[in-house]
C-alpha cells in the first residue's frame, strides 16, 4: 500500500515537472544567455544583456506596462459598475426576458470577439475612437464583461435575500444595506471576475493592434516583434516579464482580498468590544 | 410598476453595452460583408464576398486546417487534463494534507500564462534547433538540425495543437476536479470490497463519473482553438492559415476589395461558433454538468 502511493506520487512528480517546470527552462536559459549555438544544451556564456535592455528606460518597457495596466484597470472598473446590477437582477429575479438577457451578455464568451472589432473598425476610425486608450478600452469591454457578470453571480447565488430583510428591518437604508451587507458578501465574486478581466484585457493581442492601431502600445503589442522572429534573448526576456505580471496580478488580487476579509473581521471584532464596554 | 421593471433597468447598462459594441460590431461587420461601404458610395447588398469565399480552395483548406488543430488540440488537452485530474485525486486521497492544494494552483499556472507567452515558450521547446533538438543532439540521438522534425510554423499546425493541448490542459483538469472531489473515500472502500483493484476503481467508477464533464471542457477548448488568433499567427504558416488569421490576412491585405471577403470569413466563423456554442449549452443542460448530480 506505501509503496503503491509512492509510486503514484513520483508518477504525479513526473508529470508536474515534464507539463509545468521544463517548458519555463528554455525561457529563463535564453534570457540569461550570450550566444546558444546549436547542439549544447546549455548556453555558452550568461549575460544580462537582454534584462538590461528589457528593463532600461530607452526600451519602452515602463510606459507598455503602464498603457497595459491603465487598460486593464479602466476595463475591470467599468466591469464591476456594470456586472454587479447585472448579476442581481440575473440571479435574484425570474422574469420574461431573461434568456435573451443571459444570451446576449454571454454570447462574447463563444463568438470570437475580435469579429466584433473588425467589423466595427471602420466605424470608429470615422469616430477618431482609433489609436486611442478609450477607443482600446471600449474593445476590450465585450470580451471581459461576461467573465465579471458570471463570477459576480455565482457570489449573488449565495446571498439570501434574508439578510438584506434583516438589515432592513433593523432600519438600513438602501446605500448602507449595499455597502454593509451586499458588497463584502459579493467581494470574493468580484475579486475572482476582476482577475480574469484583468487577465483577459492584458494578453489581448489583435483586438487592441486593430483599434490602437499600433499608436498604442501594450506590453503584448511590444513583445510580438521580437517573438515572431526577433532576437530570442530578448524576446525571452519580455515573455517572462509579460508571464510574471499576469500572476503577480492574480497574487495581489488574492492578497488584498485576503486583508480586507481581516480587516473586516477586526472592525467587527473591536466594534462588538466597543458595544460590550457601553 | 417599479418593482416589475426593477431588474430590466438593473440589467440596462451591461447589456447596451454589450449590444452597442459588440452586437453593433457583429452588425457593422455583416454589412461590410455584404458589400455595403457608404464611404465610396456603394449602398446596395449582394453575396460576391461569400460566393468568391465558397469558391476559392483557400477557404476550404483554412477551414480544414481549423477544424483539424481545434479537434487534435482539445483531444491532446482532454487526455492530458484527465491525467492530471485523476492524479491530483489520487494524490490527495493518499495524502490527506494540505498539499494538493499548493499542486492544484501549480496545474494552473499554463492558465495564467498569456497566450503569445504560451507560444513562444513552443517555439523554444519544438522548433528544429530548439531546446528539445539540443537535448536529443547532446543524446546522440539526432546528428543534424535537419533531423529533428518541422514542429513549428509546420502547414500541419502541430505547434498550434502543442501549444493549446499545454494551455488548456489545466482548464480541463479545473472542470473536471470538482466532480471528482464529491467521490466519497467510502466509494473508494466498497470497491475494494468487491474486490476491486486501483484501475479497476478508476475505469469502472470515476471516469464514468466525470464523463459528461469531460466532454464538455473537450468541446469548450474546440469552440476556443476554434476562434483563436494568436498563437496560430505566431505558430502557423502564412498558407494555409487557420480562419482567423486567414481573416486578418485578408483585412490586412491592403485592397479594399479583399475586405468584404475577410469580414466574410468573420461572419462564417461567428455562425460555426454560435452552432458549437449552442451543442455545448443543450449537451450540458442535458447531462447536468454543471450541477453535478444527486
Amino acid at each position: 500500500m506505501e509503496r503503491r502511493s509512492n509510486l503514484i506520487r513520483l508518477f504525479f512528480f513526473s508529470i508536474v515537472f515534464l507539463v509545468i517546470v521544463f517548458p519555463f527552462l528554455p525561457l529563463l536559459l535564453s534570457s540569461v544567455s550570450f550566444g546558444w549555438q546549436w547542439p549544447n544544451v546549455l548556453p555558452e556564456s550568461y549575460s544580462f544583456r537582454a534584462w538590461e535592455y528589457v528593463l532600461a528606460g530607452s526600451s519602452g518597457t515602463w510606459p507598455a506596462v503602464g498603457a497595459s495596466l491603465l487598460i486593464a484597470g479602466i476595463v475591470t472598473a467599468v466591469n464591476i459598475l456594470l456586472a454587479v446590477p447585472a448579476a442581481n437582477a440575473l440571479s435574484r429575479n425570474k422574469f420574461t426576458g431573461k434568456w435573451l438577457a443571459e444570451a446576449i451578455i454571454f454570447a462574447p464568451i463563444v463568438i470570437p470577439p475580435f469579429v466584433a472589432v473588425m467589423g466595427i473598425h471602420l466605424t470608429f476610425l470615422r469616430l477618431g475612437l482609433t489609436e486611442t486608450i478609450f477607443g482600446v478600452v471600449l474593445a476590450h469591454l465585450s470580451p471581459t464583461l461576461p467573465y465579471m457578470v458570471r463570477a459576480v453571480m455565482i457570489s449573488y447565488n449565495t446571498l439570501s435575500v434574508d439578510w438584506e430583510d434583516q438589515a432592513r428591518m433593523l432600519g438600513a437604508g438602501p446605500f448602507s444595506r449595499f455597502f454593509h451587507v451586499v458588497l463584502p458578501h459579493l467581494m470574493p465574486g468580484i475579486a475572482a471576475g476582476a482577475s480574469l478581466s484583468i487577465l483577459i484585457s492584458l494578453s489581448q493581442y489583435l483586438i487592441t493592434f486593430l483599434i490602437g492601431s499600433g499608436q498604442v502600445v501594450t506590453l503584448p503589442i511590444l513583445l510580438f516583434p521580437f517573438i515572431s522572429g526577433g532576437d530570442p534573448a530578448i524576446a525571452s526576456a519580455y515573455s517572462l516579464l509579460f508571464a510574471g505580471m499576469a500572476i503577480l496580478t492574480l497574487l495581489v488580487m488574492d492578497v488584498s482580498l485576503k486583508n480586507y476579509y481581516k480587516n473586516k473581521k477586526a472592525s467587527t471584532v473591536k466594534g462588538q468590544q466597543r458595544g460590550v464596554e457601553m | 410598476m417599479l418593482q416589475k421593471s426593477k431588474p430590466y433597468l438593473l440589467l440596462l447598462p451591461a447589456t447596451a453595452t454589450i449590444v452597442l459594441l459588440f452586437f453593433g460590431g457583429l452588425f457593422d461587420g455583416l454589412l461590410k460583408s455584404l458589400g455595403y461601404f457608404p464611404a465610396i458610395g456603394k449602398m446596395e447588398l449582394d453575396l460576391t464576398a461569400y460566393t468568391g469565399l465558397l469558391g476559392s480552395s483557400d477557404f476550404w483548406e483554412s477551414l480544414a486546417l481549423t477544424t483539424r488543430v481545434a479537434a487534435l488540440s482539445s483531444l491532446i488537452a482532454s487526455i492530458l487534463g484527465g491525467i492530471i485530474a485523476i492524479s491530483l485525486f489520487m494524490l490527495s486521497e493518499s495524502a490527506k494534507s494540505g498539499a494538493p492544494r499548493f499542486w492544484q494552483r501549480l496545474f494552473q499556472l499554463p492558465l495564467t500564462i498569456p497566450h503569445l507567452v504560451g507560444g513562444y515558450i513552443i517555439v523554444l521547446l519544438f522548433m528544429q534547433s530548439g531546446f528539445l533538438s539540443k537535448i536529443l543532439a547532446t543524446a546522440g540521438v539526432i546528428d543534424d538540425i535537419s533531423d529533428f522534425p518541422v514542429l513549428v510554423n509546420d502547414p500541419f499546425g502541430w505547434g498550434i495543437i502543442m501549444a493549446y493541448a499545454w494551455k488548456e490542459a489545466p482548464f480541463v483538469s479545473l472542470m473536471i476536479y470538482p466532480v471528482l472531489t464529491r467521490i466519497h473515500s467510502s466509494w473508494r472502500d466498497v470497491s475494494r470490497v468487491f474486490g476491486a483493484k486501483g484501475w479497476q476503481f478508476i475505469r469502472e467508477i470515476v471516469l464514468p463519473i466525470i464523463f459528461p464533464a469531460w466532454t464538455i471542457a473537450a468541446f469548450i477548448v474546440f469552440v476556443f482553438t476554434f476562434s483563436a488568433f494568436e498563437v496560430p499567427y505566431l505558430l502557423g504558416v502564412t498558407y494555409p492559415s487557420m480562419l482567423p488569421v486567414y481573416s486578418y490576412q485578408l483585412y490586412t491585405s491592403g485592397t479594399l476589395a479583399d475586405r468584404p471577403e475577410a469580414l466574410a470569413v468573420n461572419i462564417i466563423l461567428a455562425a460555426l461558433t454560435i452552432l458549437l456554442g449552442l451543442a455545448v449549452y443543450f449537451f450540458s443542460k442535458r447531462w447536468n454538468v454543471l450541477k453535478g448530480w444527486n
